[in-house]
């Protein structure tokens, strides 16, 4: 059965232990920020930072409301980056999680044109830079009974795991037994085909910054995806120009890394 | 609390007020989240619209300061609607169970009073004498409010006439509430609070839907509340509302103080304050009649007030008449010894008037008449008020000792900005302290559960756990006074009984502080106990010296093992040897039970650690039934009658009052630890006023046309009994400040930041000193999000990033715009992440009670850096 988290951002206090949570069982360092003039850091997600919460301030009729919604890997149903990635390293798993596979990366960088969401980033700071993402901790919970570690961290129920059919049935449950509470909508119950990560809130998604997709996969029409990323032919480039550099890394990374970045093995395995 | 985290499940309404649950006590609100599942309402009140606003059903934007005002608008919308819809709240419990009917005595005067300008009866002109405060004698009761004509309240349909209260016997504790509260109507209180009408009374109108017979609400309060010069009497204002609407001893009820570190609800127990001994014995002070131990005793040990005619109930339970017991069993854990009568004169006599408090410290030290300081795991230079000022005076000590986990400001002030290192004199020692994951004690939280915790790993390098510190320390003070003949006064540490050790065994301190028998003796139930042995519970302490007992509350904690009982417990299982005999008992503070054996699973859990006292978990429940002993709120019993009690642990096991009278035995009041049996409306026991009254903070920017300070309730401007210090404590005007500051925490870092400006993690998240500014004003001073901005007051200015945001926004006091200013106070010059303190701007000024600092109001200023 495929597993999914659904995220009730109304009861999300943002506290951003899920923040934490996952640096620390990730083992990712922190990042070196400033208050830009609000609560929200790190600005993007990125290599060190698999997740974050987005802090929106809301003024609907006089009312304000100030909703904190946790953005990461969506690990798509039928994921975009799957789709685009030339050599395999990403692969859709059947229990949910989208997976990547550093020995079989080229570093192209196609996986971040095609994602609707945006998420994949880049080690641009490493000389061995990897694709990093949320890995909806495939490394805690298959044959155990733990959750992704946001989970396990989160105080108040926002974020529940599961298998996706049975949240979904939640979701709906929640919206049909409190009555004007939430917009009448599952987030990624449909988008793009579907997703792991479904929220619910209390406002339009839009206005929560969520990307108003279709229902169809990407991967039904990848060249119309793609075509709606102009980066992506700027990627092309960068493949063509690139690819000897790449696979001479692709050559002293078996001997080079083994030993020194175990941590990011037992991430990404 | 008086309830427990887990109980605000229980909840029909939630009022949040002064406290920033979600992300001050962000497991808590676990617990809203699941009262607001039920369908409860969440309200919060504050200046701020936080993380916890967002998630209220009602959020009222209220001055910094104005919690009288607003309750006290409450307080009268609510007798206003029991008037009219008496049907719609439980009087029964009003007039059984509070004082509400009592006569107070007739030189009373209140602030509204002709001539009183604002004060209550008996302002000498310094202080208050409270005389005038106390009940009438001989004691009497309003026979109106006793009468059939209003104890057929639940089946009157139609209202009370309009003079209900006024009608009432004058000085009759719920006229005097009346008289008192009618000047607080929802105009006045909305020009003085900023809160508009209309706000106002949909706020009243849900809060007051708790005081039907089976609903019940909770106020959950924290420092916002407590941070004022009238901070007691703030809660005093909420602890009458409570009683209006029969909120106290309910499940769901409850006035629940959510502590500010997750350890603070013990080290109150364990008197860390210093005008209480362990337990919240008084402290002796220097008067004549506390000379003695007996006089002491005396002065502390309350006298029964036996109810007037009229009440049901007929007897106090009256709890603190035990003193004598609890006291003696204090002084023989310190010095078993010697007698009580000798090891009495060890303890320090306060002088009476003079603050031992923070602030009363650092005015202390800053005269120099302080040598040497011991800082504990806290961080004077960084938390205390007006840090330019506290800053200071450190540096009239000879010494100074910090023990902590990191090098922190208070350790570090010699080379604080703008400081000539040269120039102090003050010798610094640093002892590092082992963190909470490297050292095995126990740990009482905010609903008092004192769970025991276990040591992870080990410290760093020659990081003690504070418990061998202190060991260590006692131990050479030991050698030192007893080697030294002509020491001054060493009796009270040579005689100290310190059996622990190099390496105390925290589990020893424990056993000493719940309390044993110091000779075999068998009490007058009958048990018989073992020198040695484990007291069972207070009940068995003794006042003639038997028995030892460091805190009579959390005697109790342990009990002989009894392996049908506690078989299931084998973690807490516990064997010790004392004064020669050995015995095998059970800590009940490493239980861990996940059943819930509660009525109805209300969630107690009361095989989850242990709480005192005597693991009651919920206190005043004997509130929460009606005389014959059945819960008011049959969904939700926390006890109940039925020829023997069920549920919790009883305030005090004696028969419901009806069942009591039938059987011709004392028919006992439910409030056991007042000496009146009942809970106090009408209260004498404060400094500032026996009902909370509206005064301003201390700097306020509520002025006349002419800039002159104005309280719009009274003559009277501030708390005449407030605590004013010296230490460089300029005051400033609305003019040259005119917005009002107010001080807080935000979830990410911690109290004066030293635990966690040292984890990156953290400073990634939340990585500068920040001021919050509302867009409306940062707009008129043309300040950006991200901006470097100087904020300053009459006492020091900070720099900081400006959060320019929708949720700080102007409140319209009377008929002027009072914008707020949000000021954290986690930063400073040591650690990673380093910045400006917020207490370089709040003042020395403290409750008129308590002396806690005004953190949460003062005047200030901002521009762009």
């Amino acid at each position: 059965m495929p597993k999914g988290v659904l995220v009730d951002t109304t009861k999300c206090i943002g506290c951003r232990a899920c923040q934490v949570a996952c640096k620390q069982w990730n083992g990712l360092p922190a990042e070196e920020t400033v208050n830009r003039g609000t609560y929200e850091n790190p600005p993007h997600l990125s290599g060190k930072t698999f997740t974050k919460v987005r802090f929106t301030e809301i003024e609907d009729n006089g009312r304000l409301q100030w909703v904190f919604t946790k953005i990461q890997c969506m690990h798509c149903v039928d994921p975009a980056c799957v789709a685009a990635c030339l050599v395999g390293a990403l692969q859709k798993r059947d229990d949910g999680p989208v997976i990547y596979d550093k020995g079989r990366c080229i570093g192209c960088r196609y996986c971040m044109m095609a994602c609707p969401f945006g998420i994949p980033t880049f080690e641009w700071w490493d000389r061995w830079p990897w694709i990093r993402k949320c890995t909806l901790c495939v490394n805690r919970w298959p044959g155990t009974d733990q959750e992704p570690a946001c989970v396990a961290a989160c105080p108040t129920g926002a974020l529940k795991f599961g298998d996706r059919e049975a949240l979904i049935e939640e979701a709906r449950e929640r919206i049909a037994a409190h009555p004007g509470k939430y917009v009448n909508h599952i987030y990624g119950e449909k988008e793009v085909g579907g997703t792991s990560w479904l929220y619910l809130s209390a406002v339009p998604f839009t206005e929560l910054g969520f990307p108003n997709l279709g229902e169809e996969a990407v991967t039904v029409n990848p060249a119309r995806a793609m075509s709606a990323v102009p980066p992506a032919l700027v990627a092309v480039a960068a493949l063509m120009s690139g690819i000897y550099w790449l696979n001479k890394r692709r050559q002293r990374m078996s001997t080079a890394r083994a030993g020194d970045h175990q941590a990011k093995e037992e991430v990404t395995k | 609390m008086t309830n427990h985290y887990i109980d605000l499940r229980n909840a029909d309404c939630i009022m949040i007020i002064g406290s920033n649950a979600a992300e001050n006590h962000p497991i808590a609100f676990k617990w809203i989240t699941a009262a607001k599942e039920r369908g409860a309402k969440l309200i919060n009140v504050d200046p701020r619209f936080t993380r916890t606003s967002s998630k209220a059903d009602l959020y009222v934007r209220i001055r910094s300061g104005t919690d009288i005002a607003f309750i006290g608008g409450m307080i009268r919308y609510v007798l206003e609607d029991m008037r009219k819809h008496p049907q719609d709240y439980n009087i029964e419990y009003l007039t059984q169970y509070t004082n509400a009917a009592y006569i107070i005595d007739e030189k009373v005067k209140l602030p509204g009073d002709e001539g009183q300008n604002g004060l209550f009866s008996g302002w000498t002109g310094t202080s208050y004498d409270s005389s005038s405060w106390k009940y009438a004698s001989p004691i009497s009761a309003s026979a109106k409010l006793l009468s059939p004509y209003w104890s057929g309240w639940e089946k009157r349909e139609d209202p009370f006439p309009e003079v209900a209260w006024g009608d009432l016997e004058e000085r009759c504790v719920l006229r005097l509430l009346w008289e008192h509260y009618r000047r607080y109507d929802t105009e006045t209180v909305s020009r003085i609070t900023g809160v508009p009408v209309d706000e106002l009374e949909a706020v009243y109108a849900e809060y007051a839907k708790t005081g039907a017979r089976g609903k019940a609400g909770t106020i959950c309060y924290a420092m916002g509340t407590t941070q004022h010069t009238y901070g007691t009497q703030n809660i005093r204002a909420y602890a009458i509302l409570q009683l209006l609407l029969a909120n106290m001893g309910v499940a769901g009820g409850g006035i629940n103080a959510l502590r500010g570190t997750s350890n603070v609800q013990g080290s109150t127990d364990m008197c860390l304050l210093s005008h209480i001994l362990p337990g919240y014995l008084k402290v002796p002070n220097d008067s004549d009649g506390d000379q003695t131990f007996a006089g002491y005793l005396a002065r502390t040990t309350p006298a029964n007030i036996s109810p007037p005619d009229g009440l049901e109930g007929t007897d106090p339970a009256n709890w603190w008449q035990h003193t004598p017991k609890y006291a003696a069993s204090l002084l023989k854990a310190w010095w078993p010894e010697v007698d009580v009568n000798d090891s009495y004169h060890y303890l320090p006599k306060v002088k009476a008037g003079k603050s031992y408090a923070h602030i009363g410290l650092f005015e202390a030290m800053d005269e120099g008449k302080i040598e040497g300081l011991w800082v504990w795991g806290q961080n004077p230079a960084v938390g205390g008020p007006n840090s330019n000022g506290e800053r200071q005076a450190l540096g009239n000590l000879k010494w100074l000792v910090s023990v902590d986990i990191w090098l922190n400001e208070t350790a570090e002030f010699w080379k604080r900005p703008g400081t000539t290192p040269a120039d102090i004199d003050t010798e610094v020692i640093v002892l590092p302290a082992a963190c909470s994951y490297e050292k095995e004690g126990s740990i009482s939280n905010s609903g008092r559960w004192a769970q025991w915790r276990y040591k992870a790993v080990d410290a760093p390098g020659g990081a003690k756990p504070d418990l061998e510190i202190m060991s260590l320390i006692m131990a050479r003070l030991k050698e030192l006074y007893a080697a030294e003949k002509d020491s001054k006064f060493p009796d009270p540490i040579v005689n100290l009984d310190w059996p622990y050790g190099e390496h105390p065994d925290p589990d020893e301190v424990a056993r000493e502080i719940n309390g044993y028998a110091l000779v075999d003796f068998t009490t007058a139930k009958g048990r018989e106990y073992k020198k040695g042995e484990l007291i069972d519970s207070f009940v068995d302490l003794q006042a003639d010296g038997r028995t030892a007992s460091g805190n009579w509350l959390y005697c109790n904690q342990y009990n002989t093992w009894n392996e049908d009982r506690d078989g299931d417990f084998p973690e807490a299982k516990v064997e010790y040897t004392k004064l020669g005999n050995s015995f095998t008992a059970i800590n009940k503070l490493k239980k861990r039970g996940t059943v819930d054996r509660s009525l109805n699973g209300i969630g107690l859990y009361s095989d989850w650690s242990w709480c005192w006292p005597l693991n009651r978990r919920i206190i005043y429940n004997r509130a929460s039934v009606d005389l014959e002993g059945k819960p008011w709120d049959s969904e939700h019993p926390v006890i109940s009658w039925d020829g023997g009690w069920s549920g919790d642990v009883p305030d005090g096991g004696w028969k419901p009052i009806k069942v009591a009278l039938d059987d011709g035995e004392p028919a006992r009041l439910p409030f056991i630890m007042k000496p009146e049996g009942v809970a106090r409306i009408w209260g004498y026991g404060l400094k500032d006023g026996p009902l909370p009254e509206v005064y301003e903070p201390w700097e306020s920017p509520v002025v006349d046309a002419d800039g002159n300070r104005v309280n719009l309730m009274s003559a009277t401007v501030n708390n005449p009994a407030a605590f004013i210090g010296d230490l460089k404590n300029d005051r400033g005007t609305a003019a040259r400040f005119p917005y009002v500051g107010t001080t807080y925490r935000c979830t990410e870092h911690w109290q004066t930041g030293i635990m966690t400006r040292n984890l990156p993690w953290l400073n990634e998240l939340m990585p500068n000193m920040y001021v919050e500014i509302g867009e409306d004003l940062a707009d008129n001073l043309n300040i950006k999000a991200g901006d470097k901005v100087i904020v300053s007051s009459a006492r020091g200015e900070i720099e900081a990033i400006a959060v320019v945001t929708k949720r700080f926004r102007k409140v319209v006091v009377n008929g002027r715009s009072v914008h707020h200013i949000g000021v954290p106070w986690h930063w400073g010059y040591s650690g990673l992440s380093k910045g400006d303190s917020g207490n370089i701007l709040t003042p020395h000024v403290g409750d008129a009670n308590t002396t806690i600092p005004e953190y949460k109001t003062f005047l200030c200023n901002v521009r762009r850096a």
